[in-house]
């Protein structure tokens, strides 16, 4: 990885809006101004047999289906706060961004599996996990800051999850739990993206960039090492970066015995070559998502090989 | 435990909890299956079912052990749209607002509130016999907690 930056070290030297956007430009995207549109993802547990959508028309939020989502919807215009009706205060819904409502629904047969959800507050995903799963199974959440646990904790409340526990520990510490897990989800601290912060371009580095892909493949070792054999984890982080993304990607596989399995999913292929570099060629079934309607995004579905004794 | 099973009687409910089942932490009640029981560790933040907390040996129920009650045989009233909404807002209920009663009446007795699907918004206290011919404009149900808490507790 050195090699790389000092091959390119100008990368080194370079921040602001201008690189990033020459940056995004030569992976093949050209930056323009988004419009985040807000989005909801119903609890189907929740609502069975409710009508939600006919109901919410009723005081004024007016639905459109995301078309890559099956639980979620675009709100196409709303009279009141969508986070302020009887029926989100009921759990009957959340508000999630599209993206970020992707790499839940990746993992297979996740009914009865014990699964390991990293960094979990605010507890969207959580969410999104426990209605997928039907309340069966497993879910162990962590956070490692202790003041985004009582969120975490209301969403779980508030949507009625039954089979979650929560602890207040940094998932590079996770083998402390001594437990296997058959699936796990992790959604990583990064740089982020633009898109949902104005100041972003003015805020981030390259060395941003560079810590973060740092903590990230400690928290990907740590995962591999409580995964089970054959067990599936989804990698997703809302930044653009490469480092963050394909890049690690490309080293997970190398170094993690782990191999990226295929997507059917929202998204264009993971970047396989860039400013001279080759990655592996299984790179490219990730899915790396381009700001527009919705925000950035990457998710990368991977398998545990099964160990050699 | 028990401060739930007093708090389910007030309420007119039964309720049956494997006490096994229900672990204590920090003066917070949570309901494990079988399943995070096997797993769950001592030190945990949050677990299963969270069930209510015990606050100056006063207990405050959770929205999951309301939802609960509220399936059985309770005290309930079921209140129109637009006093479910003012209830959420942490308002009380007016008489004209009920369209309906289940379980005791009495004035002092705790009531769950439901709205027209059947959805539990929280409980109050009955503060004006719902028996008694009293004027539309009273308030009969006085507002103790409700789900708006969720947004207040984000403030």
């Amino acid at each position: 990885m050195e090699s790389f930056y000092s091959q390119f070290s100008y990368l080194r030297l370079m921040s602001g809006k201008d690189f990033f956007v020459d940056r995004y430009r030569r992976l093949g995207w050209e930056f323009d101004d988004v419009q985040l549109r807000q989005a909801i993802r119903i609890n189907v547990t929740n609502s069975k047999g409710k009508n939600l959508e006919k109901r919410l028309q009723t005081i004024g939020i007016h639905l459109e289906k995301v078309p890559f989502l099956e639980t979620g919807y675009w709100v196409r215009s709303s009279k009141v706060s969508v986070g302020a009706t009887a029926e989100y205060l009921l759990g009957l819904y959340s508000i999630q961004e599209a993206a970020a409502q992707i790499p839940a629904t990746l993992f297979t047969a996740l009914k009865g599996k014990t699964l390991l959800d990293t960094c979990a507050a605010p507890g969207g995903k959580t969410v999104q996990l426990a209605d997928l799963m039907d309340n069966t199974g497993a879910i162990i959440a962590l956070d490692v800051k202790k003041r985004r646990l009582a969120a975490l904790s209301n969403h779980l409340e508030r949507c009625h999850v039954r089979n979650a526990i929560v602890y207040h520990l940094d998932v590079r510490q996770a083998s402390r739990l001594n437990l296997k897990f058959d699936r796990i989800l992790l959604d990583v601290p990064c740089s982020g993206n633009f898109a949902g912060d104005r100041n972003w371009f003015t805020r981030r580095t390259i060395a941003d960039v560079k810590r973060n892909m740092r903590l990230q493949r400690e928290i990907l070792a740590e995962a591999v090492a409580c995964l089970r054999d054959d067990g599936e984890i989804v990698y997703s982080t809302c930044s653009l970066e490469l480092e963050e993304n394909e890049v690690n990607m490309d080293w997970a596989i190398k170094h993690l015995n782990l191999q990226i399995e295929e997507v059917d999913c929202y998204g264009q292929k993971g970047l396989t070559e860039f400013f001279g570099r080759r990655l592996d060629a299984s790179v490219e079934r990730c899915r790396r998502i381009w700001p527009a309607t919705t925000q950035g995004f990457f998710i990368c579905k991977l398998k545990k090989l099964v160990s050699k004794q | 435990m028990k401060a739930i099973m007093k708090f389910a009687f007030q309420l007119g409910a039964k309720i049956s909890l494997k006490a096994d089942f229900i672990v204590e932490k920090g003066g917070r009640y949570f309901l494990l299956n079988d399943a995070l029981l096997k797993i769950a560790r001592k030190n945990f933040y949050y677990a299963g079912t969270y069930l209510g907390k015990v606050k100056n040996g006063k207990f405050f129920p959770s929205f999951n052990l309301l939802k609960m009650l509220a399936k059985g045989e309770a005290n309930k009233i079921i209140v129109e749209k637009k006093a479910a909404w003012l209830f959420i807002c942490g308002r009380d209920i007016f008489r004209k607002g009920m369209l309906s009663a289940r379980g005791s009446r009495r004035k002092g007795t705790h009531t769950l509130v439901l709205n027209e699907f059947g959805e539990c918004l929280g409980f109050g206290k009955i503060v004006y016999s719902l028996d008694e011919a009293a004027k539309k404009t009273e308030v009969a149900v006085k507002n103790v907690s409700d789900v708006g808490d969720f947004l207040r507790r984000e403030s």
